[in-house]
């Protein structure tokens, strides 16, 4: 009775066969479920030098210690693999409906081991896990292969159920993993490990219940956490015209002081994501132009193209994940795009509207719908492509690829026909310039050649997300430097300002008054907040928590409570933070045994800012990068050129034991 | 003598539509249809296949927040 299930499904897709294994109780005392037990497992079972699309991969599909116990705002789930996109270590985070229906079936993850010769899906439920054949699942979009999956396998239980789409079975790279109709573990490449194995889907349709060992108190949490959301809702005078101008308001600050996180909430419940759109054109957040542009080139006229408002004229209903008590996603209707091809989509978040916003220069908003579901039904990350379509649109620019090679198109900056056309061919991989670019930016770049690298904006393999690092170099570090590179939801300066963590960690200091260049110069001080917003994000991803309950901090989201109330551990906030180290420092050393070149890692020049943009609000900025970099590693006690845990912080934090617990497979 | 069969009755002023009790019901009796309780358009839960309720009571349980009694 301690919140999770104590168990792991293992099917081996080679040998047909699925096995359900204990785990011991240390484990989870040490890195706790979900991506902790994920990076238990791989690290333990994936041979290094396994080929990221091969047989000796292993994808995870694991739930939150949380999950299901009576806490709020923790549904999440997460695939764990080893990445195709960075070489190294890859998770991916979704909402939606899945990480219950894990739990349900008696276990916390279920691992996919081998790779079948033919399409096949996964069912599971009370009595157990059956691999079964896909063929005529195979080549249906990630929507219609839900509802047939479902409908097919809805017994007395209606199943949940995690699927590719196209794009994952041709291998693209940048492809994800869907569940809830359209909500997207996408990143990290985890769509094509699991097309590499044949696998089109999993069904899931157990009833089993899930023990904590203080219900009431997990509900009195909740009851507490529940009331302050309810009474959180933005005034009716905030319309989404006034966003830029708070944008411009929190750009122009020179310092930094506490924010409280529940004014996210009122923003999340109005129109979800998307309240950073305009937001974060004015306040230096947003790249432009493939990271090579500023907020002076996309003036007003473009960017009213983003306002939260006009998204939120498309959402017929609000749309919640589980267990969730916010409601920041929505069901938009299309049904008046391109002759009502698609009736709906989920509203697209920020990183989606800016991508196919600002990054391509584009203020067609009905063609930023369009792409998202294009994206959606092929199972394709968002980031991803509109980082490809940029990169794709600066080669044809400087004469690099051609018209021939587009297969006729005529890219240009914002020329939504054009960029629509060329989502279509990634999506469909289509011969030529949809295959060449549907591995992203990095591959695209190899193949291309011809100078094409200066333009491919990734760190590590992985496109950029929407956010630029030049105004938060904490952010930067975090997109060199963790063990999935370019992710924008580890670690931030801005997210620390919300998180509290400094009422409840004790090493931590006091949250004082700053000035805002205080966090450009490498320093020990800065560099352990992000240690502990790392630390406090690994635990957040091993109890299934939901990033934006995260952002409004400790204070509000007691998620060292719920834990306590869930396993009956009793542990200190300063306790749980060392279980989040243990876990950051397991992820990496899942590359250390890969023998990741951790180099690699560090971001484009661009986003660094080298050379410095010439003119907008992020002119003159330029990040230390390399100084910043070091010092994060020496502050996790790894090795400071290599990146590489050192032996006595795997030996300090039972790294080397634990890796021994449990039954090994390898 | 017969146990008096019961159903699931949601208080809509408290529900924070999270969907708990839905994927909780192991027969999928409950559906996130309605839609006509606040100004966001929010989907709460609703009784969408009453004919196979047991009566079992696991979505009052499982609310997170005790907004869901078992009524005759």
């Amino acid at each position: 009775m301690r919140g999770y299930m104590g168990k792991i499904l293992v099917v081996d897709l080679t040998a047909g066969t699925c096995e359900v294994e204990p785990v011991p109780d240390s484990v989870y005392e040490k890195v706790l479920s979900g991506v902790g037990l994920g990076a238990w497992y791989l690290t333990k079972n994936i041979p290094a030098g396994a080929d990221p699309l091969g047989p000796l991969n292993i994808l995870g599909f694991t739930s939150g210690l949380l999950t299901g116990t009576g806490s709020v705002m923790t549904g999440r789930w997460m695939v764990v693999c080893k990445s195709p996109l960075t070489g190294g270590w890859g998770d991916s985070n979704c909402g939606g409906n899945l990480s219950p229906a894990i739990k349900q079936c008696g276990v916390d993850a279920i691992f996919i081991r081998g790779q079948a010769s033919e399409p096949v899906y996964l069912y599971v439920d009370n009595k157990g896990a059956e691999i079964r054949p896909a063929e005529k699942y195979w080549g249906l979009d990630a929507i219609e292969a839900e509802k047939a999956l479902i409908h097919d396998n809805w017994n007395k239980k209606k199943p949940a159920a995690a699927v590719i789409g196209p794009a994952g079975e041709k291998l693209s790279l940048i492809s994800g993993i869907s569940n809830d109709l359209g909500r997207y573990a996408a990143r990290s490449g985890v769509g094509a490990v699991m097309g590499s194995k044949k696998l089109k889907g999993i069904a899931l349709a157990g009833t089993k219940l899930v023990k904590a060992h203080d219900v009431d108190g997990l509900k009195a949490l909740s009851k507490e956490y529940a009331n302050k959301i309810r009474k959180a809702n933005a005034p009716g005078i905030l319309k989404g015209a006034l966003m830029p101008v708070l944008g411009k308001v929190m750009g122009s600050m020179k310092s930094v002081s506490p924010i409280d996180g529940m004014m996210t909430s009122m923003l999340l419940k109005k129109w979800g994501s998307i309240m950073n759109n305009t937001m974060s054109v004015k306040n230096g957040d947003a790249p432009f132009k493939n990271w090579g542009g500023s907020d002076k080139d996309y003036g007003r006229k473009y960017y009213k193209s983003l306002n939260p408002d006009k998204f939120i004229a498309r959402e017929e209903q609000k749309y919640h994940c589980y267990s969730c008590i916010v409601g920041c996603g929505g069901i938009c209707k299309i049904g008046d795009l391109k002759d009502g091809r698609y009736p709906h989509t989920h509203k697209p978040e920020y990183e989606t509207a800016m991508c196919f916003g600002g990054l391509l220069m584009n203020r067609d908003t009905d063609s930023i719908f369009y792409i998202n579901e294009v994206c959606n039904r092929a199972g394709l990350d968002t980031i991803s492509v509109g980082g490809t379509v940029a990169f794709a649109i600066e080669c044809y620019e400087n004469g690099i690829l051609t018209e021939t090679d587009t297969g006729g198109l005529k890219l240009s900056w914002g020329k939504a026909s054009e960029i629509v056309a060329l989502v279509e061919k990634i999506a469909a991989r289509e011969l030529g310039i949809g295959d060449l670019l549907a591995d992203g930016v990095k591959k695209a770049a190899e193949k291309i050649g011809r100078g094409s690298e200066k333009f491919a904006i990734h760190a590590g393999g992985q496109e950029l997300p929407m956010h630029d690092p030049k105004i938060d170099p904490m952010l930067g570090t975090t997109y060199s430097t963790d063990p999935t590179p370019g992710r924008h939801t580890t670690s931030g300066g801005l997210y620390y300002t919300t998180s509290s963590l400094w009422e409840k960690v004790s090493w931590l200091p006091p949250f004082r008054k700053y000035s805002k260049s205080e966090e450009y110069e490498p320093t020990e001080v800065e560099t352990m907040k992000n240690v502990a917003y790392t630390a406090f994000k690994m635990i957040v991803d091993g109890t299934g928590g939901c990033y934006y309950a995260m952002l409004m901090g400790v204070r509000h989201f007691k998620i060292f409570e719920f834990l306590n109330c869930a396993t009956g551990w009793n542990k200190s906030p300063d306790e749980y933070i060392e279980i989040g180290r243990r876990m950051q420092t397991l992820r990496q050393q899942f590359n250390a045994k890969q023998k990741v070149d951790m180099a690699s890692f560090k971001m484009h020049d661009r986003a660094i800012g080298i050379p410095p943009l010439e003119k907008g609000h992020n002119k003159g900025l330029s990040l230390k990068i390399d100084e910043h970099i070091r010092l994060y590693r020496k502050c996790w006690g790894w090795d400071e050129e290599t990146g590489y845990p050192l032996e006595s912080t795997l030996e300090e934090m039972g790294i080397n034991g634990l890796l021994n617990e449990g039954v090994l497979n390898g | 003598m017969v146990k008096e069969k019961k159903i699931p009755l949601v208080d809509y002023k408290l529900c924070m539509a999270c969907r708990v009790c839905i994927t909780a019901c192991p027969f999928s009796c409950l559906e996130a249809d309605k839609t006509d309780i606040d100004s966001y358009r929010k989907a709460y839960p609703a009784l969408v296949r009453p004919e196979t309720c047991t009566g079992c009571g696991i979505c009052a349980k499982s609310c997170p927040i005790d907004v869901i009694i078992m009524v005759s």
